[in-house]
């Protein structure tokens, strides 16, 4: 049971990674701000502007 | 224990060894996919366990008590330690793209057999080696990217070179994925309105996320996933309706041309409102899609109906021209060694590591799990009807112009099919025809179809869209992003040589005008394939093919200057090897694809036979057709003369340093002590 709440637990974070939304997180926790809707746009300005300047695969 | 662990690992190497010489050897029965499955996973549990590990600890000698980027240059955004398998997963999604997919579909007009063991060992030693070396070099580099380098450890000939030959991949590239989306929707109202769903969906996602609940991506994309889902049930009345049907269905031109509008304006509309948001859901539809495949094919085991070796092991494919030697090593790239990873190795993922012993999971790891895509697309291909297989991607120009002259082309090759086989496959998946489908998309979307229908025909048409969404989806998401990839190369490019005109090209009409240059770029090359009469995937999935894997050549060039300024000649094989292999397979195949005297296969030739043509019937398209050859050739020419450049200051460096005429100087970022604590990692 345990193992599989690891597992759960590792699948919502890698999920949450993907959707940036433990990028999110972190930039809140670093700047010690709360979550707003002038915050996030704040936030994807700069993580998506850098995201995708990068190539993506083939 | 030690002992029962080697007993373990010696029954994995025999497994794996008898299944191997299992899909060798058999040549009468169609074979179960379940032995390349099993040969591929116990391949690939050697490989990590022995050879990675041996890279690991003996030539990279990774250190855990050394600080990786992302505890020293900590910012929370880039620069971040995160879990190892969780960086797994976030590596593996962005090195999966249509590659892994394509490839091996179209390699498997050879059969079954030279595709996977190019998969396979290819990965093993080849493309998980330049992954994991490349990662490992710019983790211990402040994750810088490929070409800084380059330009440190080898070059600034080589830096610049770099630049250039991705820019140049990067346009064929976009070119050979879009004629892959523009083959499998032409003619298909169904596909077409499932893809034109998507755009809506993207944008209120964007506007969603936006206003509506800013921050909640997984809650939007769970809601876009279903939205899209819902979308191919709609496709499928639109398809039946004789009001709607007309409205979504286009010919091969027309779509090229929405396509590259669509390049446009997704690639200038702001990127919060449509790029992002399809990239998450695509994202998301990716990793379910090739999980969901993985699990239906161990459940339904399918029978490969496709031989080990099919006729065209001779170079008469219909597909595309050329021999096993050098064809099949360039056509699957992304599966077995791929360039395009050494970017991505280079580019978010070392900025992520927390310790320098996850790059070897994540680097050697995630590629292995890309090749496993491969097999399982190589399965999806073998397991339908050879005589379906090429009716669905021989173009009219090999096969014949009609139903009927196709399948009887088909049937005198040895692969029977009837006309009547194929309108019943084509009315089970709700298509008017499925004949010169070329590209792979297809064809892989009909064995996934069958898969996930486990062998039933009434969820066929389902399945077949939802396998055509998803490849579509992605394809267009990496064409959006490449453009705007494209449109920041082009103006670094120009840095290069005025400064002044690059910072002008960065304002608004600046970035319209080289967004307009990039799509024309791509976009001249999708038309060509669209006219060209052998299908377009003749000529440019070979290009990309050649392109990609001469970028997996500079990648290795870079490997070995490392090496061998780390441990001197001692390790260089590592690199060495797969290098030497590609560089023989990659100037072979662009030496054919321009000089070959068959007009099928080199560029050159066709150009001459074209030319003939025109002095008895002199038409424009005979003459763009003859221009597409030569441009194509000089294409070709220029990837070789870029990569040879970098081979030869590559080989210079390598022979300074080992004369000692060189310095042998490693830019890598001095050592400091880790302050994480395992609780972090």
């Amino acid at each position: 049971m345990i193992a599989l709440r690891r597992f759960g637990a590792l699948v919502l974070g890698l999920l949450r990674e993907l959707a940036d939304e433990s990028a999110y997180e972190r930039h809140l926790a670093a700047h010690g701000r709360a979550h707003s809707a002038k915050e996030w746009r704040h936030f994807t300005e700069h993580r998506l502007r850098a995201k995708y300047a990068r190539a993506k695969c083939c | 224990m030690k002992i029962l662990a080697y007993l373990v690992w010696a029954a994995i190497a025999a497994l794996g060894a008898f299944c191997l010489g299992g899909i060798a050897i058999n040549r009468a029965e169609p074979i179960n996919s379940l032995w390349l499955v099993v040969a591929a996973a116990c391949t690939y549990a050697v490989g990590f366990r022995f050879y990675a590990k041996f890279i690991a600890a003996r030539v990279m000698m990774l250190n855990d008590k050394r600080a990786t980027p992302a505890e020293r240059l900590r910012d929370g955004l880039d620069y971040e330690p995160t879990n190892k398998w969780i960086l797994f997963g976030h590596h593996f999604a962005a090195i999966a793209g249509p590659g892994p997919l394509v490839g091996p579909v179209l390699a498997a007009q050879f059969g079954y057999l030279p595709g996977t063991l190019w998969i396979i060992i290819g990965a093993v030693l080849g493309g998980a080696v330049q992954d994991f070396v490349i990662l490992f070099a710019s983790m211990r580099r402040d994750g810088k990217s490929l070409g800084q380098i380059a330009r440190e450890e080898v070059g600034t000939v080589g830096g610049f070179t770099a630049l250039v030959t991705v820019l140049l991949i990067m346009i064929i590239l976009l070119a050979v994925i879009a004629l892959v989306v523009v083959n499998a929707l032409k003619g298909s109202p169904w596909g077409t309105f499932t893809i034109a769903a998507t755009m809506p969906i993207a944008l209120w996602m964007g506007i969603y996320l936006r206003w509506i609940r800013p921050g909640k991506v997984l809650e939007c994309s769970l809601m876009g996933v279903a939205l899209v889902i819902l979308s191919i049930f709609g496709g499928q009345w639109v398809s039946e309706s004789a009001t709607w049907a007309p409205w979504f269905t286009f010919g091969a031109m027309g779509l090229s041309i929405a396509v590259v509008i669509y390049g446009y304006f997704a690639s200038a509309l702001p990127v919060w409102l449509f790029l992002a948001p399809r990239d998450y859901l695509c994202t998301f539809i990716k990793l379910g899609v090739v999980l969901a495949l993985a699990v239906g094919i161990l459940f339904v085991r399918p029978e490969l109906q496709l031989p080990a070796f099919t006729r065209f092991t001779d170079g008469t494919g219909p597909i595309f021209a050329g021999k096993i030697f050098p064809f099949c090593f360039i056509t699957i790239a992304c599966g077995a060694v791929s360039g395009f990873h050494a970017l991505i190795s280079s580019g978010t993922t070392p900025k992520m590591i927390a310790r320098e012993s996850h790059a070897y999971p994540v680097g050697y790891g995630a590629m292995l799990m890309e090749s496993f895509v491969a097999i399982m697309a190589m399965i999806a291909a073998c397991m339908l009807q050879p005589g379906v297989y090429f009716a669905v991607n021989s173009p009219a120009g090999v096969v014949g112009a009609t139903p009927a002259a196709a399948v009887a082309t088909i049937s005198n090759w040895g692969f029977p099919v009837t006309a009547a086989d194929m309108a019943t496959l084509a009315k089970n998946v709700g298509e008017q025809t499925l004949f010169y489908r070329t590209g792979g998309a297809p064809s892989l979307a009909l064995g996934m179809a069958a898969i996930f229908a486990r062998g039933g025909t009434s969820m066929l048409g389902f399945w077949y869209h939802f396998a055509i969404m998803f490849e579509a989806l992605f394809i267009l998401t990496i064409i959006a992003a490449g453009t705007r990839v494209g449109r920041f190369m082009l103006v670094d490019l120009t840095a290069q040589f005025s400064p002044a005109a690059a910072r002008k090209l960065t304002g608004i009409v600046g970035i319209n005008i080289v967004s307009v240059v990039v799509c024309a770029a791509w976009g001249y090359f999708l038309i060509q394939g669209v006219r060209d009469p052998l299908g377009g995937i003749n000529s440019l999935w070979p290009l990309f093919g050649i392109s990609n894997q001469l970028l997996a050549s500079v990648a290795l060039c870079v490997a070995t200057t490392i090496l061998l300024k780390m441990h001197g000649p001692k390790f260089m094989w590592i690199t060495c090897v797969p290098l030497v292999w590609l560089v023989a397979a990659c100037f072979t195949a662009g030496w054919q694809k321009i000089f070959a005297p068959e007009p099928n296969l080199g560029f050159l030739a066709h150009a001459t036979q074209l030319e003939q043509l025109m002095r008895t019937h002199p038409s424009a398209t005979t003459a763009t057709l003859i221009f597409n050859d030569r441009l194509d050739a000089v294409v070709t020419g220029i990837f070789l003369i870029l990569v040879a450049t970098i081979l030869i200051d590559s080989l210079r460096t390598w022979m300074g340093i080992l004369r000692g005429t060189r310095e042998s100087r490693i830019y890598e970022s001095p050592f400091v002590p880790t302050a994480l604590q395992p609780e972090e990692v």
